[in-house]
């Protein structure tokens, strides 16, 4: 696996998209809940007011019709007691002495006159005298000594007076409580099943494109007739796939028809040089040296066409991302020293120096043709454009999963004029003998092996060029594992 | 020895017989492929070179009719397309080689006789190589000149001892650097010229005879008489 599936859940899209989805769900379950909730605690309250207004209207008739005598208070006060015990929503092993509900009876002076309830009934009293009571509308009132407070109903007895009848909204309050409770763990499992689903179906989906973007990451770096996976089904991911490989039928047509061109193209014009070369070379032979003179220019001139007409080709193909690579792995070490073998004599002729400085073998896949090829033009160029007495340093380094490749010589560097496009078309310098692709080869040739090439001016004026290739894939975790960091 | 050229322009047809000629085969020539099998069956040829692009078939489809009727000699593709053909590598690695157009007459023949030592018996593995007073110990790795032990690099001793197999016969720069160096590139400046000039000095450098002759515009030879 790559190191794009090992990356941890939270960088994923499927955790982003979770993660957003989880917040409306979140939003829009917590309006519903607590529209809910409204109407739940406002529908026990109703129910508790009905209970109230009709207790109270039954306490009233009795105080009414019981003989106001001795009996008088046992006998309102034994209803009132017995109201008490059908108080709804009542927590069913209350074993404590019932304070939940109290009864008052006042005279018409508004003084005490039967007290049922907890305590002696005096700070119910005081607390009820604080407000004005209408009948069939139970009021909300704080009682001193008490953290709950009371709803409290009241009928008016004939001959004066008013009966109270006062239940503490705990049970109410509990009975809400616990259905918030229930509420809150329901919302709470909605909520965390709501984002495991969308989490684990996003990232199935998104699997799919992980899998189509790895896919599509190796075609083109080996070769174009490879195609992403599809799945079944007729979905967006489906249609990606599909629209995908629809473009790179597309894109492999075109590079097999640019193939087509450069080939005919090349068959075309090789087929006269081979030609007239072999016809120059035979006569040649028959000649003496003095006579050979322009025919060996001729067939100089010739190879230097054959030359420009290979560099030009590739040039183009690379251009289009159509160079056709034979890979194999090559350690640029050994490369780099064999090739700075054979360029030594020259360079030392011309009074040159040149040095390498390298840790050791460093691989990479790659055509090697094309990368002795590479090598050569660069050489080429500081052979042809240096300055007697220079040097050349080539350093040779690893730098996390690319081998670099610097070229550093303390000339006169390049001519501002032709640096800004030195890669991207061909280009001489004033006093330049090439036919200006050097470079641009150059560039071709790391661009097909997935590197990256500049080129600039050194702070002393040498010219300096950076060539970063991607390891051979085996070596680099190999080389990694032994020097971690 | 015979040889079959089967290739259908007849500028390159022309020059190759001659120069074919001159270098002691005995040329056919075909200008397509049905020529060529017709040719083929009729004749036993020692070697054969094929152009990839034959105007009624595919030179590769040639090769493989001609191996099917019982033709095994050896097979010098030519080919005018870029980069190789893959199943011309495979071809290759049956015994069989390639070039690609333009190219050198001396590398042309340089793989004509390669190819057909291929195919000879093999004598015993030569350990020393003598032209004229040039002697070379191919086990030492030791080169000397009328008896004079000539002071060479490891690269300078491949490399004479390149030119010493192919005595008498001329070698191109790209047919060196692809030999000796293993590389096969085309530098526009004189790297091979400077590495020659360093090996002339010193196999040549006592006022002798010159061995190491240039062939401008062609290559170097060392010369054998």
């Amino acid at each position: 696996m790559s190191s794009r599936t090992d990356k941890p859940a939270v960088h994923s899209a499927a955790w982003r998209i979770s993660l957003w989805a989880t917040l409306a769900f979140t939003c829009g379950t917590i309006v519903v809940f607590i529209f809910l909730d409204r109407f739940v605690a406002s529908d026990i309250q109703r129910r508790s007011d009905a209970w109230l207004s009709g207790e109270v209207g039954v306490l009233g008739d009795v105080a009414e019709r019981t003989p106001n005598d001795a009996l008088y208070n046992r006998v309102v006060g034994e209803v009132a007691e017995l109201a008490s015990r059908e108080v709804p929503n009542r927590a069913v092993s209350q074993e404590t002495p019932n304070d939940s509900v109290f009864f008052i009876q006042t005279g018409s002076n508004g003084a005490l006159k039967l007290w049922v309830g907890d305590g002696d009934g005096q700070a119910h009293l005081q607390a009820i005298q604080a407000h004005t009571f209408d009948v069939g509308k139970p009021l909300s009132i704080r009682v001193r000594g008490y953290a709950i407070p009371f709803r409290v109903a009241t009928d008016t007895v004939n001959g004066g007076g008013r009966v109270y009848l006062g239940l503490s909204e705990r049970d109410q309050r509990r009975v809400v409580f616990n259905l918030r409770m229930r509420f809150f763990v329901l919302w709470l499992s909605l909520v965390l099943l709501g984002f495991a689903i969308v989490f684990f179906t996003s990232r199935r989906t998104l699997s799919h494109v992980r899998n189509i973007t790895e896919a599509a990451s190796h075609i083109g770096e080996s070769d174009l007739k490879m195609r992403v996976p599809t799945t079944r089904g007729n979905d967006e991911i489906a249609q990606l796939a599909l629209t995908l490989n629809r473009m790179l039928d597309r894109i492999e047509n075109s590079v097999h028809q640019l193939h087509t061109i450069t080939d005919s193209l090349a068959h075309d014009l090789r087929s006269p040089l081979t030609a007239i070369r072999g016809k120059l070379e035979t006569s040649l032979a028959q000649r003496d040296a003095d006579q050979a003179e322009p025919i060996v220019s001729a067939i100089e001139e010739l190879d230097r066409l054959t030359d420009f007409l290979n560099k030009s080709l590739d040039v183009a193909e690379a251009k289009a991302d159509a160079l056709r690579l034979h890979r194999s792995t090559i350690d640029l070490n050994e490369l780099l020293r064999a090739m700075i073998d054979l360029y030594e004599p020259s360079m030392n002729d011309k009074g040159i120096h040149i040095r390498l400085q390298s840790a050791g073998p460093i691989h990479i896949v790659g055509d090697e043709g094309l990368i002795h090829r590479m090598v050569a033009n660069l050489f080429d160029n500081e052979l042809k454009h240096l300055p007697p007495d220079c040097s050349v340093c080539v350093s040779l380094q690893q730098a996390g999963d690319f081998a670099r490749l610097i070229l550093l010589d303390n000339g006169t560097g390049f001519d501002p004029e032709v640096r800004a496009q030195l890669f991207t078309k061909p280009v001489k310098g004033r006093h330049s003998s090439g036919h200006g692709l050097g470079l641009a080869f150059v560039d071709a040739v790391v661009r097909a092996h997935a590197g990256a090439i500049t080129a600039e001016n050194n702070e002393d004026g040498g010219a300096k060029v950076v060539l970063t290739l991607p390891l051979a894939s085996g070596h680099s975790a190999r080389t990694q594992t032994a020097h971690p960091g | 020895m015979r040889l079959l050229v089967v290739e259908d322009e007849h500028d390159i047809q022309s020059f190759l017989q001659q120069a074919l000629s001159e270098a002691g085969y005995a040329v056919h020539l075909a200008r397509d492929g049905k020529t060529a099998e017709g040719l083929a069956k009729g004749n036993a040829y020692d070697i054969l070179i094929v152009d990839l692009g034959l105007p009624d078939q595919d030179g590769i489809n040639l090769i493989t009719r001609l191996r099917q009727i019982g033709v095994h000699a050896p097979v010098l593709i030519l080919s005018a397309r870029r980069s190789v053909d893959d199943r011309v590598r495979g071809l290759e690695q049956g015994g069989d080689d390639y070039l690609t157009k333009p190219f050198a007459l001396a590398e042309l023949l340089a793989r004509l006789r390669n190819l057909l030592k291929r195919n000879a018996p093999q004598g015993s593995e030569l350990t020393k190589l003598r032209v004229q007073d040039l002697e070379l110990d191919l086990l030492r790795r030791e080169a000397t000149r009328s008896g004079q032990t000539l002071q060479l690099t490891p690269q300078e001793f491949v490399l004479l001892e390149y030119l010493c197999r192919n005595a008498g016969r001329v070698v191109t720069r790209s047919m060196i650097l692809d030999k000796v160096w293993g590389m096969r590139i085309q530098p526009d400046t004189n790297v091979v010229d400077v590495h020659i000039y360093r090996l002339r000095g010193k196999v040549d450098g006592n006022g002798q005879w010159p061995l190491i002759r240039t062939l401008r515009g062609v290559g170097y030879v060392l010369q054998d008489r």
